[in-house]
């Protein structure tokens, strides 16, 4: 990995929002928000010719003070990297966009809160050092900016259903850290090394690392809301501002799953069973059943919207049985694993651009109507047209039907169950998708039912329901460039890799 | 003789632990904490760590104890009716009520305990891996300092520490964001205790020249900005303790920029390595050893103005109470 080519992007994608969420600390409300901006549209930028560069030269990388591993750190921009960074980049500056207006029409009762600008800044920081991270003991000290900055966001309204909300978001985000830091010192204290490349290479199989394994896992399952430490999402982010929440829900608990996904598959081979697959594929299949029916039971939209994340989140945890071979199958002739990872990034991408549009959809009902009660909703379409259709793209993204995003990242999904013969999945992919259908076509159906009083809703600023709806179409408009996309992530060489699994040594904990 | 110390460490330890977990009152939880946390220190020390003991002693046992004397304090003045259901809550005996809880509580503590041994096998069992000192030993001469750990944090894995202080700046950010920024207001009082005055005559200049001296100390021995920052920001504690709160008193800029300029210093003076040539952080090894010393003072700055204005910040935000009882002050 030291003869890749060398850049310079991945240090400044780190250090260009850091520079500017402390210069943003020097102003006051209004500066603040223009400066918090302004690094926002640069971040985003500085990304997009990242990405561009990457699409050029291949993998490339940025040994952080001239040290080579294992000594030193190693930023690896590869194309997994790259396509998460973009996607941080486009909704990022969207919801940036939309944060800008939003504070800015509150900014009379509310203060504007100025702290976001900062708080969002170093989160992206986080996000993208996370995402170039190839040291285990790195990626901790990216999920803990992470996780200060979320937890501090989510409280940033300081209402008490927030503040209660947060706390249990911070004890359940510590209680992660701690968990992964666990399997680090034990990683490191067996192998003397934490650059992941190298850790791929020399970790030996044993008692050591399938408990490190467990821990790691354990503590990233609760840092992304997986199935069953789910319980500190729906309160955390329903009861955040909107670009909040979308900032989590879209986002931060992607992070987390990076993380599994790249450990998963580069670093804990040696440890892996199949029984292991198929435990936290079990935990993927419940959360969506369960978080769709959550969702569906739900009186608030941010309700909704918050369990349905849990949903979308199981979804991408059901990627993983077909990405461990059953005992006796080779790399070579498993043809599904493509279409699984495709699943994977495309589920990602859909729900990052489809629930990052639904939550600052919410926000904007919020604003007009003062509550988010869904009966509210009614006449929606009559009053406020592009919000609606917002709702509504978002929506046919979310249960999954053709051309959107999460179509692919569906029928992806099927296509792997099927090819691999694991069909027991398929019904929880089908079944997940009738019950989104059941809690979006509820909300189109108030959206389009006659009012009951007469203006119920409120003017709002067009320009926040722009920023919603073109969320929702970017969650349509991802599927143009997927055969060019899925081309470039296969010269990433974790893409479409597969675990053959050993026949005995057990990761069969509980996860 | 050792292995009788070491043993006696850690029982100790693992005692003072779940006397902070059992003890019926929260007054007698916090004292626990900090005994734990001087006996974790001494383990540290008998593991050979001293930089992590000194941290251990002056962060986790004693800034966090004072912010927990803090929230104590505060406690008992928001609600002296309810100090009795408070302290309550820790009472074993209240807890019979609950009968209904014994199964799954069963299931816990068996769950944990069966954890707990794993996690003793999994420890037990870890191949000896050799680490990384022999690698970082064998580069000390190229990274401008004489203390391995020193090396390693400033140099080797500078942009862990990078962002390490970023998280510090963060925690007060967070704290701001719960509470809304109040940092920011007109002196206090000056405190009229004369015991106090004495005390902050007497230890700020000895905790700034302590602080100093673990600053350089820190080039060739345990040391550093961390522990010097603690030390630094005790005195910014005693000062807003004897009413003169350091952020009240300077311009409001002033205190923005002792805030950041550790984390903005040690960024921008790696965007300029990059800019000439280098990756981020990659001093010239000529100049390594002052590059360093500068980028630990401010960074000692910054950490120490951070943790002074959380206290100050989380001192004064309880003071805001508007059901607070003055009197009893």
């Amino acid at each position: 990995m030291k003869d890749l080519p060398t850049s310079l992007f991945p240090a400044l994608l780190v250090g260009l929002p850091v520079l500017f969420a402390t210069l943003s600390l020097f102003f006051r409300t209004r500066g603040k928000a223009l400066v918090g901006l302004t690094g926002c549209l640069l971040t985003a930028g500085l990304s997009l010719i990242a990405f561009v560069e990457v699409t050029q030269r291949g993998t490339v990388i940025h040994i952080l003070g001239g040290w080579e591993p294992p000594l030193g750190i190693l930023l690896r921009m590869d194309s997994l990297a790259a396509v998460f960074i973009g996607m941080t980049a486009l909704v990022g500056v969207f919801i940036s966009l939309y944060a800008w207006r939003y504070f800015r029409a509150q900014e009379a009762t509310t203060g504007g809160f100025p702290l976001f600008w900062p708080l969002w800044l170093f989160l992206w920081a986080g996000l993208n050092g996370l995402f170039l991270s190839n040291d285990l003991f790195n990626l901790f000290v990216t999920i803990e900016v992470i996780g200060i900055c979320a937890v501090a966001l989510a409280v940033l309204s300081g209402k008490s259903g927030a503040l209660f909300a947060g706390l249990r978001y911070l004890l359940a985000a510590i209680t992660g850290s701690m968990a992964y830091l666990f399997g680090v010192a034990l990683l490191y204290g067996s192998t003397g090394t934490l650059d992941l490349g190298l850790l791929g290479q020399v970790l030996e199989p044993g008692t050591t690392t399938t408990f490190a394994l467990l821990v790691i896992t354990l503590g990233l399952m609760i840092k992304m809301a997986g199935f069953p430490f789910h319980f500190w999402l729906p309160p955390a982010h329903s009861s955040a501002l909107a670009p909040v929440s979308a900032l989590l829900s879209a986002l931060v608990v992607k992070g987390a799953f990076y993380i599994l996904l790249r450990l998963w598959m580069e670093v804990f081979g040696v440890s892996l069973t199949y029984a292991a697959g198929q435990l936290i594929g079990l935990a993927g299949a419940v959360a969506v059943i369960w978080g769709s029916w959550q969702a569906f039971m739900q009186t608030s939209l941010k309700l909704i919207v918050a369990h349905s994340s849990v949903a979308q989140l199981g979804y991408l945890l059901m990627i993983f049985p077909l990405l461990i071979l059953a005992p006796g199958v080779t790399a070579g002739s498993a043809d599904w694993l493509s279409s699984a990872w495709t699943a994977g990034v495309y589920q990602v991408m859909s729900h990052a651009f489809a629930k990052a549009s639904f939550f600052l959809s919410a926000g904007i009902i919020i604003m007009a109507l003062g509550h988010d009660r869904i009966e509210s909703l009614r006449d929606l379409v009559g009053h406020m047209r592009i919000t609606a259709l917002a709702i509504g793209i978002a929506g046919v993204s979310l249960i999954g039907l053709p051309p959107s995003g999460g179509f692919i990242a569906k029928w992806m999904l099927l296509k792997g169950i099927f090819l691999s013969g694991q069909w027991w999945w398929a019904p929880v992919v089908l079944g997940g998708s009738l019950l989104t259908a059941g809690y979006v076509f509820m909300l189109l159906r108030l959206a389009f039912a006659p009012a009951r009083e007469k203006e119920p809703f409120r003017p709002v600023p067009k320009s926040l329901e722009v920023c919603a709806l073109l969320l929702a179409l970017g969650s349509f408009l991802i599927v143009l460039p997927a055969d060019y996309l899925i081309q470039f992530l296969e010269s990433s060489e974790i893409f479409g890799s597969g675990i053959e699994s050993i026949v005995e040594g057990g990761a069969d904990g509980n996860d | 003789m050792s292995v009788l110390i070491d043993s006696i460490l850690a029982i100790l330890a693992v005692y003072l632990a779940l006397q902070c977990l059992l003890a019926p009152r929260l007054t007698q939880t916090v004292f626990i904490f900090f005994a734990f946390g001087l006996a974790l220190a001494l383990a540290w020390v008998r593991l050979g760590a001293v930089d992590v003991a000194i941290t251990e002693a002056a962060i986790a046992s004693g800034f966090l104890g004072v912010l927990f004397l803090d929230a104590l304090r505060d406690f008992s003045f928001t609600a002296p009716n309810k100090r009795e259901n408070l302290e309550a809550v820790h009472d074993p005996l209240s807890r019979n009520d609950t009968k209904s809880l014994l199964l799954p509580r069963l299931a816990l503590w068996l769950g944990l305990g069966l954890f707990l041994l794993i996690a003793l096998e999994a420890v037990w069992k870890i191949p000896d891996g050799g680490g990384l000192t022999a690698a970082a030993e064998a580069l000390l001469p190229e990274s401008g300092v004489e203390h391995p750990v020193t090396a390693v944090l400033l140099n080797f894995r500078a942009y862990d520490t990078w962002l390490e202080i970023g998280v510090i700046l963060l925690g007060l950010l967070a704290i701001f964001a719960v509470g809304g920024i109040k940092l920011y207001r007109k002196p206090g009082v000056a405190a009229d205790d004369p015991l106090l005055r004495q005390v902050i005559l007497f230890f700020t200049p000895v905790l700034f020249l302590f602080g100093a001296f673990l600053l350089y100390f820190g080039k060739t021995g345990p040391g550093g900005a961390f522990q010097a920052a603690v030390l630094w920001g005790a005195i910014g504690i005693l000062l807003h303790l004897g009413g003169r709160p350091v952020f009240s008193v300077i311009p409001r800029w002033l205190g923005q920029l002792l805030l950041t300029v550790g984390l903005v210093f040690f960024l921008v003076l790696g965007f300029l390595l990059m800019a000439g040539g280098g990756a981020l952080f990659e001093y010239p090894p000529a100049h390594a050893g002052v590059l360093i010393l500068i980028v630990e003072t401010l960074a000692a700055i910054s950490i120490a103005a951070a943790l002074t204005a959380i206290f100050a910040n989380l001192n004064q935000m309880k003071k805001e109470e508007p059901n607070e009882i003055e009197s009893t002050n």
